[in-house]
């Protein structure tokens, strides 16, 4: 997956790349480990988004539901509990239950790098990781969301 | 959900919206104004808008298809905002037939969201019986969301002892329903009364005296008598004609919005050589350029 | 990713904020504020004898799987000189989810050992002597039931439960800030603590019935002064609510443990540890009037890793790890765990626990920094860094009773506010460089390792066997006992005057699940709502 050294000078020079963005931050199943993924939504608002955070454990049902509701850009799933897989997976499946398949998802957490490809493969557009700079991960975004 | 658009399709609807030009909003947004109902819950920020928001709307979702739309304010620095920072009652009994959606006060004019009169608007033509409109109430906003809904309440809590001066300076005609929340917390008492007495003062406005109704999101009571009131007004508004008044006050008030924003889009593009010459001419100059072309955005 | 343009610094201030001198003299040290080991205020030490009277607990985590998966690593860890055992349940286990439950279904036996029943339990033990082996458990929400189900186990095994030692964390409080573990609300959640400990005064007068952590937070983002003094809070909280329960302060006080990170900066974390012992000593004496000495010594257990563990170049974790660890000796812990190097990104390999115990063994027996109790007391560096860490967790603390106390401040939300602006700067910080992490933002490499070694995998079938085993129980056991024994713990929750914990053994002895106590209790209690606040 990409973890490239982007920098914000990419986006125009500009300091809120993430301007007009509509994104989900979500917490899906058990993993309660909420910091870096209030860390990420800060940032991401700090970058000109308009954030949603949902919270500790969330269904996939659920977080489709307010993706979908709200209308949003991307989805960024934070995971911890090494569930990876199984929850992207499902994630995934609700969205296009829901005919919003064109909604970007995002990973950030633990996410082993063997594990990258099959992500991809299931329509994930970034994984990212806490060591990453936070520039590097708004920047990554702005990238892939246009 | 109603038969034109899925729930998907409400959602891209909405957001388009959010941003969309005055030439755009023409386009999309339905034509007739709608009727249905609408509750506006407003007050500063803290006082536990947004929890109370979530359970009165679940409340009536009971009976009814309720589209909520909550305001947050953006960052005056980043433009971005946390928004729907609230706990989602999502899976709780009732929650299908509830429609939750965030928007963020961006850089409008009135200090409400752009276009809310459109989003409204196009909630209630998706098939909603209801709709609930959460604002942090600071400023212009505050008269801005009158407009916008037939029942506005103003939320408090105790220990705010600076809203009822704030009440004192314009406020108190234009709220329907007072409500303390958090009123476990020690002052509700005091603060209800404080109200009553400078109701006094004032007066009512139309012949409705709005009531002061206590609440707690620890007591599902207390929200049952939250929606008890809400409906007591919306049955006075019908019977004693003063509807026919709001639903005028907001179709101007629809209209300026839109033609301050075309303003807004006019000034924006016109070239330097339009300010040249008398204040008259220029006027001219930019009153010309209002007339939307078709097609162009 | 390459470094940035700014050279690493040495700084001059701690990771909290602390002013380091740059050259320390008598004048720093006031000897009133210091005493001796093992006496008030217990600055250098709850113990005259130290290490020499009985060295740190060796704790290693583990867990994973299925039970029978988790018994044969411990066996092992225990032939290899392990002395105390450390449970790390399951997700499903820790939320009281039964492993059917559609939410639990992906989580089963990834992170911790599935125990749903008593029948996975006596698995975990099997050829274990209860009686002679410490045990630990990471829990807190379903705190009560596993403790209960431990007591179960040991009647089964014919284990007395007097010789039962032990510890369940059994810290709800932090579990709302900052690990998310949490099922009901604040008041019921104490209520349960409270007859978990109480109970446990009386049964297992040698099992540590809590373990008060600051560890979670300081991983979330606090700062090692935050750590404290917010594990202090929560520590005072519970004292309260055992207060108000008629415990007898005197008695259960002794029975209160603690649990902390330790992170990189050596001098802080030793000053924070020694500060903290001081300062609990001071509030429940003052305070509570507690004389009784054996009640005021602050007894802790650490760890050594977690956030301060990075992906990148991990073999460097183990010279991390080794720094922290004898910051954890001169600081005085009761009980170590030493992270694995590849904690960072994945469940540790037998190699890599292997080394993490190794770590211990030779700082104990190779090195000699233990045999001195407080060895680095008196040092001028430590005994200044130790006052100012004093007055700034006593200023934290008063900020909380300003606001109205720990359980108000949750229920807001505003300590996870606080917790989450503070994650967010020091990520900046990391990211502007002003914080030095080698490998990461200096010295990295482009092609740095992000992992070396034997790369563990979770058997896949795992969570399959687990559902197997949990449908036979459910089809063999007596149904009857079993209903009739949740229909007496949801009555039993549903009054003030009941202590759970008897009910919960009964519940356990009739194979009755964790899922199945959870939800008779949320009926009674709810469950707690999370006030999303950024």
């Amino acid at each position: 997956m990409n973890t490239s050294t982007a920098t914000a000078a990419g986006n125009g020079g500009t300091t809120t790349p993430l301007r007009g963005k509509r994104i989900l931050v979500a917490k899906p199943g058990l993993d309660g480990h909420d910091i870096g993924a209030k860390v990420v939504a800060l940032a991401l608002r700090n970058a000109g988004a308009e954030v949603i955070y949902t919270g500790l454990r969330k269904s996939p049902q659920q977080i489709a539901r307010v993706a979908v509701d709200e209308g949003v850009d991307a989805v960024g799933l934070s995971i911890l509990s090494g569930s990876h897989r199984e929850l992207v997976r499902q994630v995934v499946e609700c969205l296009r239950a829901e005919d919003a398949a064109d909604i970007a998802v995002f990973v950030g957490g633990t996410v082993p790098q063997e594990d990258h490809a099959d992500l991809a493969a299931l329509g994930v557009r970034g994984i990212y990781t806490s060591d990453q700079p936070l520039a590097e991960v708004i920047a990554a975004l702005a990238a892939a969301l246009g | 959900m109603n038969d034109t658009l899925t729930r998907r399709e409400l959602g891209r609807r909405l957001s388009r919206l959010a941003d969309a030009s005055v030439a755009e909003v023409l386009a999309l947004a339905p034509a007739a104004p709608s009727t249905v109902p609408r509750i506006g819950l407003t007050g500063a920020p803290g006082v536990g808008k947004s929890s109370l928001a979530g359970r009165l709307g679940l409340l009536r979702a009971q009976a009814r298809r309720v589209g909520m739309l909550a305001v947050d304010p953006s960052s005056p620095v980043s433009g971005g905002a946390i928004l729907g920072d609230r706990i989602r009652l999502d899976e709780l009994a009732g929650a299908e037939n509830l429609y939750l959606r965030s928007i963020a006060s961006r850089s409008s004019s009135d200090g409400l969201a752009e276009n809310l009169p459109e989003l409204l608007e196009t909630l209630a033509a998706a098939g909603f019986d209801e709709l609930v409109l959460e604002t942090v109430g600071v400023g212009q906003a505050e008269h801005a969301v009158r407009s916008q809904v037939d029942t506005l309440a103003l939320v408090l809590m105790p220990g705010s002892g600076d809203t009822v001066q704030a009440m004192k300076a314009g406020m108190m005609e234009l709220a329907d329903l007072y409500v303390i929340n958090k009123c476990e917390l020690p002052g509700a008492q005091q603060l209800a009364a404080e109200i009553q007495r400078v109701q006094a003062l004032v007066g009512s406005h139309g012949g409705w005296a709005a009531p002061v109704v206590l609440t707690s999101i620890h007591d599902a009571d207390t929200i049952t008598d939250l929606s008890a009131a809400i409906d007591a007004h919306q049955a006075w508004l019908v019977d004693s004609g003063n509807r026919e008044a709001v639903l005028e006050q907001r179709a101007r008030y629809r209209l300026r919005l839109l033609l301050e924003r075309r303003l807004g889009e006019v000034l924006d593009t016109v070239s330097p050589q339009a300010l040249d010459g008398s204040l008259a001419e220029q006027f001219a100059s930019v009153a010309a350029a209002l007339p939307l072309d078709d097609g162009t955005p | 990713m390459s470094s940035p343009t700014p050279k690493p610094r040495l700084g001059t201030h701690t990771m909290a904020g602390l002013e380091v001198p740059l050259r320390a003299g008598p004048e720093l040290v006031d000897p009133g504020r210091i005493g001796e080991p093992g006496a008030m205020p217990f600055t250098r030490g709850i113990f005259a004898d130290g290490y020499q009277g009985r060295l740190w607990t060796i704790r290693q985590y583990s867990g994973f799987g299925t039970a029978e998966d988790t018994n044969a690593r411990y066996r092992f860890l225990l032939e290899q000189g392990q002395t105390g055992l450390s449970v790390a349940l399951d997700l499903p286990t820790q939320c009281g989810y039964d492993p059917v439950d559609p939410m639990a279904r992906p989580e089963v036996g990834k992170v911790g050992v599935s125990l749903s029943n008593l029948a996975e339990m006596e698995i975990l033990f099997d050829g274990i002597d209860l009686g002679a082996i410490s045990t630990s458990f990471t829990i807190n929400g379903t705190a009560a039931i596993i403790y209960a189900m431990y007591l179960a186990t040991a009647d089964k095994l014919g284990v007395p439960r007097e010789k039962l030692t032990g510890t369940i964390q059994n810290d709800i409080l932090k579990e709302y800030v900052a690990r998310g573990t949490w099922i009901f609300p604040v008041r019921p959640s104490m209520r349960l603590i409270a007859d978990s400990i109480l109970f446990a005064n009386q049964a297992t007068p040698r099992f540590n019935p809590i373990s008060i952590a600051g560890a979670h937070v300081r991983d979330a983002g606090a700062t090692a002064i935050e750590e404290m003094a917010y594990t202090l809070a929560n520590g005072l909280a519970y004292v309260d609510e055992l207060e108000r329960r008629g415990g007898d302060i005197a008695k259960f006080a002794r029975r209160l443990s603690f649990f902390f990170y330790v992170h990189q900066d050596f001098f802080e974390e030793i000053a924070k540890f020694r500060a903290g012992r001081r300062l609990w000593a001071k509030l429940l004496s003052e305070r509570y009037g507690v004389t009784d000495e054996k009640a005021l010594m602050f007894r802790f257990g650490v760890v050594c890793g977690g956030s301060s563990l990075v992906a990148p170049q991990p073999l460097n974790n183990i010279v991390r790890v080794t720094v922290e660890t004898m910051a954890a000796v001169f600081g005085g812990a009761q009980s170590i765990f030493t992270c694995a190097y590849d904690e960072a990104f994945q469940i540790p390999t037998e190699t890599s626990a292997e080394i993490a115990l190794r770590t211990q063994q030779i700082l104990a027996y190779e090195s000699g920094i233990g045999r001195s109790v407080d060895a680095l007391g008196g040092s001028y560096v430590v005994e200044h860094l130790t006052n100012q860490m004093e007055d700034g967790i006593a200023a934290v603390m008063q900020e909380i009773d300003d606001y109205g106390g720990v359980e108000k401040a949750i229920e807001d939300g505003w300590l996870q506010m606080r917790i989450a602006e503070r994650a967010l700067e020091r990520k900046q910080k990391v990211d502007r460089g002003d914080t030095v992490i080698v490998g990461q933002n200096f010295f990295a490499r482009d092609d740095s390792e992000r992992g070396v070694g034997e790369t563990f995998q979770v058997d896949p079938n795992a969570a399959a066997r687990v559902l197997e085993k949990y449908e036979r129980i459910r089809d063999t056991r007596d149904a009857a006992a079993a209903e009739r024994t949740l229909a007496a713990l949801g009555r039993a929750a549903a009054s003030d005057d009941e202590n759970l914990m008897p009910y919960l053994v009964d519940c356990c002895h009739a194979y009755v699940t964790v899922g199945e106590m959870v939800e008779r209790m949320k009926a009674q209690w709810g469950e707690f709502q999370e006030p999303v606040r950024l």
